[in-house]
């Protein structure tokens, strides 16, 4: 299975043009020409690309480590979370 | 007041993405209105449009291309360009005296456009995160300022169709009363959103397609005109101290001397003769030049009835019997209707028509209108002509009008 790591490499690889050499753990976003307004952005391509919904509140996440643990803890939660309740909440459908 | 000098042009344009390839397109009346070749076209009743050839992955890393609309990549490219043509300009320039001056109708509207498609057509919540930063009108202008550090004043305007004739003529008046030592004004627009299409369509005023020749169907003066047809693009000028220019010893394209403005205040679309003379008036009285010292118009010529009927009388109402010897062009007839952008790249065309000793044609004029009787240089360039002084007008719904007097350099 494709670790959270190389999904989030393929997404910086193909969207934002980075060459693989430069996606370790460990390198520094701002490093990679992602500043915090930028940050938001890769987290709302994640959000789609990783089926998670994210906090409205705004996270820090200095390396590209700090966001493969914050999607792999948000996808375990809210895996958690939809198990007994499937379904659109209904705040969702409510139109 | 200062002597005030444009000492670079840069363009996007159905005509062409330089000086030299705008020119030679409008000189020889080749239009760049094309069938527009998108998926929504079929939804159309005139799928046409000016549309520029510009190749956004090769202009911008993908890191920028994602935060700018397309207008703004027009903008940065054709400021861009101006400022490289300057030789020097911004080189030793104090920052906080350089401004920039921005005219768009519609702004990001592309991306609005993609938003509410996002929203309502597929009934999804995932607007995109930068949404506002690149719908926002106020994004080119802050995006030139940005790319080159210019911490004067950085001003956008949206006063529809004569928004980059006020930014132009806005950025002359502080360049010559001493507030500023260097201005990129211009305009840019980028208006081709199936949204926008629509709506325009909705208003008629739109031309019909000329099924024969669809590049010939803006036809500006012409009786057989059915309106105008919409455009994209930007035109940027630099523009700074005669005498600051010359000392670096950069090449002169021409001069601004003079910006006159006025308000219909009556009717929302509707224009007057009264206003659009008033602004023309105010002009010439800005530049200190009588009216026999114009020797040439851009016209705000969009092909539609109202205006082309209306400016006609308005260039009688200022000029009288002498308006029938002032030759009068009409551009839109080959690059359509830039809305906001559409005075800079028209004020540019007269520059270097100036610059190179022609007078463009007005293309597609062919039913001369008794209503319209002037000259208005119809479908041939006339080479060779030495025009000195022209008018470059624009005109907007909301009866905003914007003229400018431009003075050639050779």
């Amino acid at each position: 299975m494709t670790s959270t790591f190389e999904r989030l490499s393929a997404i910086l690889a193909k969207d934002y043009k980075l060459s693989p050499d430069r996606l370790t753990l460990d390198a520094p976003l701002e490093g990679l020409g992602i500043d915090s307004l930028g940050t938001v952005e890769l987290l709302w391509n994640i959000e789609d690309a990783f089926k998670i919904k994210l906090p409205s509140d705004p996270v820090d996440l200095p390396t590209l480590g700090d966001v493969v643990r914050f999607v792999d803890e948000l996808v375990l939660r809210q895996a958690a979370d939809s198990a007994p309740a499937a379904g659109a909440s209904p705040e969702l459908r409510a139109t | 007041m200062r002597r005030v000098a444009v000492s670079g042009i840069g363009v996007v344009s159905p005509l062409g993405n330089s000086t030299a390839e705008v020119l030679a397109n409008a000189r020889a009346g080749r239009s760049g209105i094309r069938r527009l070749d998108i998926a929504f076209a079929k939804r159309l009743s005139a799928p046409i449009a000016g549309t520029a050839q510009f190749d956004e992955e090769a202009h911008f890393e993908a890191s920028k291309a994602r935060m700018l609309d397309r207008f703004s990549m027009f903008a940065l490219f054709a400021a861009n360009q101006a400022i490289e043509g300057s030789h020097g300009a911004l080189a030793d320039v104090d920052r906080s005296r350089a401004g920039v001056f921005v005219g768009t109708g519609m702004g990001g509207t592309l991306t609005m456009d993609s938003g509410y498609r996002t929203l309502y057509g597929d009934d999804s919540d995932r607007i995109k995160p930068f949404t506002i930063l690149m719908g926002m009108h106020s994004a080119a202008a802050a995006w030139i300022g940005i790319e080159h550090a210019l911490r004067g004043p950085n001003l956008t305007y949206s006063t529809a169709c004569s928004s980059s004739a006020v930014a132009i003529g806005e950025a002359w008046m502080r360049v010559a009363s001493g507030q500023l030592d260097v201005a990129i004004a211009g305009g840019a627009e980028a208006p081709l959103s199936p949204g926008s299409l629509k709506a325009w369509e909705a208003l008629h005023t739109v031309a019909t397609m000329d099924a024969d020749d669809p590049s010939a169907s803006c036809r500006p003066f012409s009786k057989n005109r059915s309106g105008m047809v919409l455009g994209e693009g930007a035109a940027m000028l630099v523009i700074e101290p005669w005498d600051r220019a010359t000392a670096r010893g950069a090449s002169i394209l021409g001069e601004v001397i003079g910006y006159g403005h006025s308000n219909d205040a009556a009717h929302i679309t509707r224009p007057s003769v009264e206003g659009q003379a008033a602004a023309m008036s105010s002009a010439l009285q800005s530049a200190r030049i009588d009216p026999s010292e114009v020797d040439a118009i851009n016209a705000h010529g969009t092909g539609t009835q109202a205006n082309d009927c209306t400016e006609t009388a308005a260039v009688k109402a200022v000029f009288g019997d002498r308006a029938h010897q002032i030759p009068i062009s009409a551009t839109k007839a080959m690059h359509g209707h830039l809305l906001g952008a559409a005075g800079a790249l028209e004020c540019m065309l007269s520059l270097l028509a100036m610059r190179h000793s022609v007078l463009l044609p007005t293309a597609h004029l062919q039913q001369p209108d008794p209503d319209c009787d002037l000259d208005y240089v119809p479908n041939q360039a006339r080479e060779g002509a030495a025009a000195r002084t022209m008018l470059s007008n624009s005109f907007a719904f909301g009866g905003t009008n914007a003229v400018l007097v431009l003075r050639g350099s050779s």
